[in-house]
């Protein structure tokens, strides 16, 4: 197997005395879709925050076998991708604009724009439906609309690894499927992705492997049928589900709360 | 991308050409009464008392007005740019109202007169206390707004210091002058005024632009512009240092002249398509000439005492701005905190 593009050892992250991640370690391999789930409050953005080196973290932290903070940010921002939570803009701009941020680590301020950085957007525009949203304001499109463009300026970067914390959330189910299989693309052909996601349904059926995290501790980095077996379903989340088999592939369905 | 670029330059140039303007009727323009003819003459040659109207009183004040307006212009944009909101302007880091109080001071405790030089050095000195202090405050990792609220402490504060000097002024004629000068004017400034305070603002300039790209990354969030490799540290040290070298130097030669910082960026933000990276030159250049509109007015307008310039931007800039976040209203409240 090749290096990890990303290792985690014992991270923790202490947020104003108290331990929101606690003792972590992860790897992510090349050609991986990684799903983070966890209840509200585990610790999963915070977790992701300090793997993309934007929270103060105890630890080691490495991305392609460099440790994470001897890296230069500019080439830190062209490896590693982050998708914040909310898909917020400041700003009223046009979405392709949005879009061509994912361009920022790769420009030379004084030159223009070249023939790859405009490809790299055009595809992201593409593959992510937006593309006919391009010259509209990016803060008067919908929550959904919002997800796709937030997720194209990711993916125009054209990072080996991408973290995105809850890609899907305000998607309808089947932009929810779409983005699901973009990263599942991104994933399998030019790096990792790890996706804190919530529906456990979905991560089961497009991710490769499921980390839970409970309180800030990995509770568990398997395969998704294992990681998310009933019994921990029961014992993380609170909540009875039933494991259904479809085409091959166990899917937890939760019932009711315990 | 490209069509915006185009459109961005054009608005540049037509700004450009709308401050040169704006200069040379402000050359023309005076208490002297010299045909306009002769006042643009003189600027080239000549050495009699027209010569040294236009070239010793006029001109500074000409340039000045452009420099101050500019550099006032520039800082709003860019810590509209920092704070991701337009809502924000110089006096948010109490630079103006630091530099206010230490000029003031100067002034009523009689350690120099209102036209000398030791003037503007106190507000330049005055500008950068109270912004390393706000550094001080704010530390190295906290929110913008922990800033906005040191920033809040420390022009009340500057505020409350100005009002304790006219307070405690020696004699009531300095406390007016005192209290006149903090309106904001630039009858009688010199060449010297203009030599100390032009290094300081140029500088400013310079520091305020560099980040410009950093603005628009910051559209997406601090966590994300960090991503993309924004050093925000760097980024708060660049638009905190710059708006205090700017502000306090232009506070110091003019006194405070509000709502050209805020309404500057404002006025040309559509015609960039709200970019925050390229409305800085424009906002600069709308700066430079909203206040020698300003200026222009208070010469032109017939009184016993000349209207001080400070009075007018704020008189014409608070109704505009109010009704600009009118205009604005749904963005702003669907916008950032």
């Amino acid at each position: 197997m090749t290096a990890p593009l990303l290792t985690a050892k014992n991270v923790s992250v202490r947020l104003g005395g108290k331990t929101i991640v606690d003792d972590v370690s992860l790897t992510l391999h090349a050609n991986e879709f990684v799903a983070l789930v966890g209840p509200n409050g585990a610790g999963k953005t915070t977790l992701i925050k300090a793997l993309a080196g934007l929270v103060p973290a105890f630890g080691e932290v490495e991305i392609e076998g460099r440790a994470l903070s001897s890296v230069p940010v500019h080439d830190r921002a062209r490896r590693l991708a982050y998708l914040p939570q909310g898909h917020d803009f400041s700003w009223p701009l046009p979405a392709g604009e949005i879009v061509a941020l994912g361009r920022y680590p790769h420009a030379d301020p004084f030159s223009p724009v070249s023939q790859e950085d405009r490809d790299a957007v055009m595809h992201a525009l593409e593959i992510t439906g937006t593309k006919a949203l391009a010259d509209r304001i990016v803060t008067t499109l919908s929550g959904g609309e919002r997800a796709r463009v937030a997720l194209a300026r990711v993916l125009a970067t054209q990072a080996p690894i991408v973290l995105a914390d809850e890609p899907t959330m305000s998607l309808d189910p089947r932009h929810q499927f779409v983005v699901m299989e973009l990263l599942r693309k991104a994933a399998h052909e030019k790096g990792t992705v790890l996706a804190v996601m919530h529906d456990l349904a979905l991560a089961a059926r497009y991710a490769d492997r499921v980390v839970v995290l409970e309180k800030g501790r990995v509770v568990a980095d398997d395969t998704p049928d294992i990681a998310l077996s009933t019994q921990r379903i029961a014992h993380v989340f609170g909540v009875e589900a039933d494991v259904i088999e479809i085409g091959g592939t166990k899917l937890p369905l939760v019932r009711r709360p315990l | 991308m490209q069509a915006i670029t185009k459109s961005a330059l054009r608005l540049n140039a037509a700004l450009v050409a709308l401050v040169l303007i704006l200069m040379l009727v402000s050359l023309m323009v005076g208490p002297a009464g010299l045909p306009a003819r002769t006042a643009l003459a003189a600027l080239w040659s000549g050495d009699g008392p027209a010569a040294i109207i236009v070239r010793e009183i006029r001109l500074p004040r000409t340039l000045l007005a452009a420099l101050i307006g500019a550099t006032l212009g520039l800082s709003g944009a860019a810590l509209q740019g920092l704070f991701r909101n337009p809502l924000a302007e110089p006096a948010v880091f109490g630079a103006p109202q630091a530099a206010a109080a230490a000029s003031s001071f100067v002034i009523a405790f009689g350690l120099s007169s209102a036209t000398s030089l030791i003037v503007p050095i106190a507000g330049i000195i005055g500008a950068l206390a109270s912004v390393g202090a706000l550094v001080l405050i704010a530390g190295q990792r906290t929110s913008l707004t922990v800033v906005l609220l040191a920033g809040f402490a420390l022009a009340s504060f500057a505020g409350a210091a100005t009002a304790l000097i006219l307070n405690l002024a020696p004699n009531p004629f300095i406390a007016l002058e005192v209290a006149f000068w903090l309106l904001g004017s630039l009858e009688d400034r010199s060449r010297d005024h203009l030599l100390i305070a032009a290094p300081f603002m140029l500088a400013s300039w310079i520091i305020l632009l560099l980040p410009a790209r950093a603005f628009r990354a910051l559209t997406l969030g601090e966590d994300a512009a960090a991503s993309l490799g924004v050093d925000l540290k760097r980024v708060r040290l660049m638009v905190v240092g710059g708006t205090a070298l700017g502000v306090g130097a232009a506070v110091a030669v003019a006194g405070a002249i509000g709502f050209v910082g805020l309404v500057a960026p404002h006025l040309v933000r559509r015609y960039v398509k709200h970019d925050p990276a390229r409305v800085m030159v424009p906002g600069a250049l709308a700066g430079a000439a909203l206040l020698l509109a300003a200026d222009i007015t208070v010469r032109i307008v017939p009184s016993a005492i000349e209207l001080k310039v400070g009075v007018v931007t704020a008189l014409i800039g608070v109704p505009f701005f109010l009704s600009m976040i009118f205009g604005e209203r749904k963005f702003l409240e669907g916008g950032p905190a």
